[in-house]
This record gives C-alpha cells, sequence and structure tokens, in this order.
C-alpha cells in the first residue's frame, strides 16, 4: 500500500469502508438482543467474582450489570452474526459452541507444549515468518484467530494486516514446511476458523 | 490423584520451557518457549490446584478463571512483544521472511 500514490490510496480506503459497513450491517443483531447476551455475561462474571450468593447481593449485581448493559451494548457483541432465535442462539453457544473450542484449544495446547520440548532438546528448528490470508473480517473474531494461532503448536501471530476487505496474518513459524499460501493456512488455522465462522462475520 | 498427574505435567512443561528459553537463538524463537510453556504450565497447575483445595464451589471457580484470564492475556503479550521487536529493528534468524518484503 505503500507505493500507491496519495489520491488512489484515499479512494481505496474510501471503497473498502463502504464494502465493510454494507456487510457489517446486513448482519448486525437488534439492539434488545445485543442487551440481554451483554447482561448474561457480566451477571455470570458478577457472580463468579463477587463469590458470595446470597439474595441481595445477586440483586445488587442484577440491576448494576442491567444499567451498565443497557450503556455498554456495542462494545461485547457489535461482532456476532445474525443467526435464528435469541434462546437457540443462547443454548448454541453455551452448550455447543464454547465446549467444543476449549476442547480443542486443550489438546492443541498440550500438543504444543510436548513440541516445544521436543524442540528445545533435539534443537531441530528451521524458523520462518509466513503471509496466510483469512476469511473473517470483525475484530474480536480475527483477534481470537490470532491468540488461538499462538497457542497451536509451532506458530505465533506477527501482526495483521486488512487490505482492501482482505484480512493477512504474518505467522512466525518454527518449522517450516511449505511457502504455499493455501496449504501453509490449512496446515496453521486448522478447524479454528471453521469454528470462528458460525459466531463471527 | 490425578491432581498430582496434573501438578507433575505442568511443573515438567515449565522445567522445558525454561530449558528452551535458554537454548533457543534469537527473540522471535524463544517467545515460542515462553508463551506456550507458561500458559500451559500455569493452566495445569491452577486445574490442580482448584481440584485439590478444600474450598467452597465460588473460590474453585476463581482458579478457573484465572486461568481462563492467563490463556486470554499471555498471546497478546507475546503478539506485542514480537511486533515491537521486529518494529525497533531487530532481524529475526529465518529462511524466509514475507513481513519484510511487505513493509520495506
Amino acid at each position: 500500500m505503500s507505493r500507491v500514490p496519495f489520491y488512489l490510496k484515499e479512494r481505496l480506503d474510501e471503497i473498502r469502508q463502504r464494502v465493510l459497513y454494507e456487510t457489517y450491517e446486513a448482519q448486525k443483531l437488534p439492539k434488545w438482543e445485543q442487551v440481554v447476551l451483554t447482561w448474561i455475561a457480566l451477571f455470570s462474571f458478577w457472580i463468579v467474582i463477587s463469590g458470595n450468593a446470597r439474595i441481595e447481593n445477586l440483586f445488587i449485581g442484577g440491576i448494576a450489570t442491567l444499567v451498565i448493559s443497557l450503556f455498554m451494548y456495542e462494545m461485547l457483541t457489535e461482532d456476532i452474526r445474525q443467526t435464528g432465535h435469541i434462546v437457540e442462539k443462547i443454548l448454541y453457544i453455551g452448550l455447543f459452541v464454547i465446549p467444543q473450542y476449549l476442547f480443542i484449544m486443550a489438546f492443541r495446547l498440550i500438543e504444543s507444549n510436548f513440541k516445544v520440548a521436543k524442540h528445545a532438546i533435539l534443537m531441530d528448528i528451521n524458523p520462518g515468518i509466513i503471509k496466510i490470508k483469512t476469511d473473517l473480517h470483525s475484530n474480536t473474531g480475527i483477534t481470537i484467530l490470532a491468540n488461538s494461532i499462538t497457542l497451536t503448536p509451532g506458530t505465533l501471530t506477527l501482526d495483521v494486516d486488512k487490505k482492501l476487505g482482505e484480512t493477512y496474518l504474518y505467522v512466525h513459524w518454527i518449522d517450516v514446511e511449505t511457502l504455499n499460501r493455501e496449504v501453509a493456512g490449512e496446515k496453521i488455522k486448522g478447524d479454528i476458523e471453521a469454528w470462528l465462522k458460525k459466531i463471527f462475520w | 490423584m490425578i491432581e498430582y498427574l496434573l501438578l507433575l505435567l505442568g511443573e515438567s512443561i515449565m522445567i522445558f520451557g525454561t530449558l528452551g528459553i535458554l537454548r533457543f537463538p534469537d527473540v522471535y524463537t524463544r517467545l515460542h518457549a515462553a508463551t506456550k510453556c507458561d500458559t500451559g504450565g500455569a493452566m495445569n497447575i491452577l486445574i490442580a490446584l482448584a481440584i485439590a483445595s478444600e474450598a467452597s464451589l465460588l473460590i474453585k471457580l476463581k482458579f478457573l478463571v484465572l486461568a481462563f484470564l492467563i490463556a486470554l492475556i499471555n498471546p497478546m503479550v507475546s503478539h506485542a512483544i514480537a511486533r515491537g521487536a521486529y518494529k525497533y529493528g531487530i532481524k529475526p534468524k529465518v529462511v524466509v521472511d514475507m513481513y519484510a518484503w511487505d513493509n520495506p
């Protein structure tokens, strides 16, 4: 992007903003669903953090988190894709998607620990920085994908770049096997991206 | 019984992470060892403590919240250190560097 002239760069930024804004507006949740999802997340966090389960504590926490979620409903849930009814969505996220993600990531983390131990003992490293492409656009989704890539075996996210509505990740790979972008993305991302596409756009 | 296995696993992961930090050649490969082994070892030790301690259920839940926060914060910190080191000018010892191709 740095070699493009200035007027062309401004025009390209404008087109990118318009495309992203339209896809974002088409997939946004209604307001009360955002408030309810934010309230559920904040209230469960309040119960665990405050640490006693008496009735007046729950009452005060419920009122306070409801007021906070009425003001701040856009921060947590603006990236969630619109699919289905809200009860169905809460049950689907809480019972299927999050346990699936925890299960995947726990085994990938154990595997990456053993892989780092193997590399530290044998020193068979062959490092390189690879650029891969991802299909996600929302900020929360890209953040979770980059953090998951850092915890999976052999890879570490260096930087994220958004150009013309497409998102690229620069990944430091400790044992480079291929330079092809598709094959490398398939090996690095695995099934994390297919999982993230169920919730985020 | 299972908490001693988890404690042993966590401590051996921590030891191998330290070995990796001492033996790897440059900043980026050392960050691999630091991030993954700290996250895995600390989470294993916290889950073992949550099983073994004789506290109430809500305090055990707080151990799990700590493990969740560690898993959330640790990759972000490693990304910040790696990007800051690259912007500062430390060259990585690599076979291919596509980040330098796109940011001349």
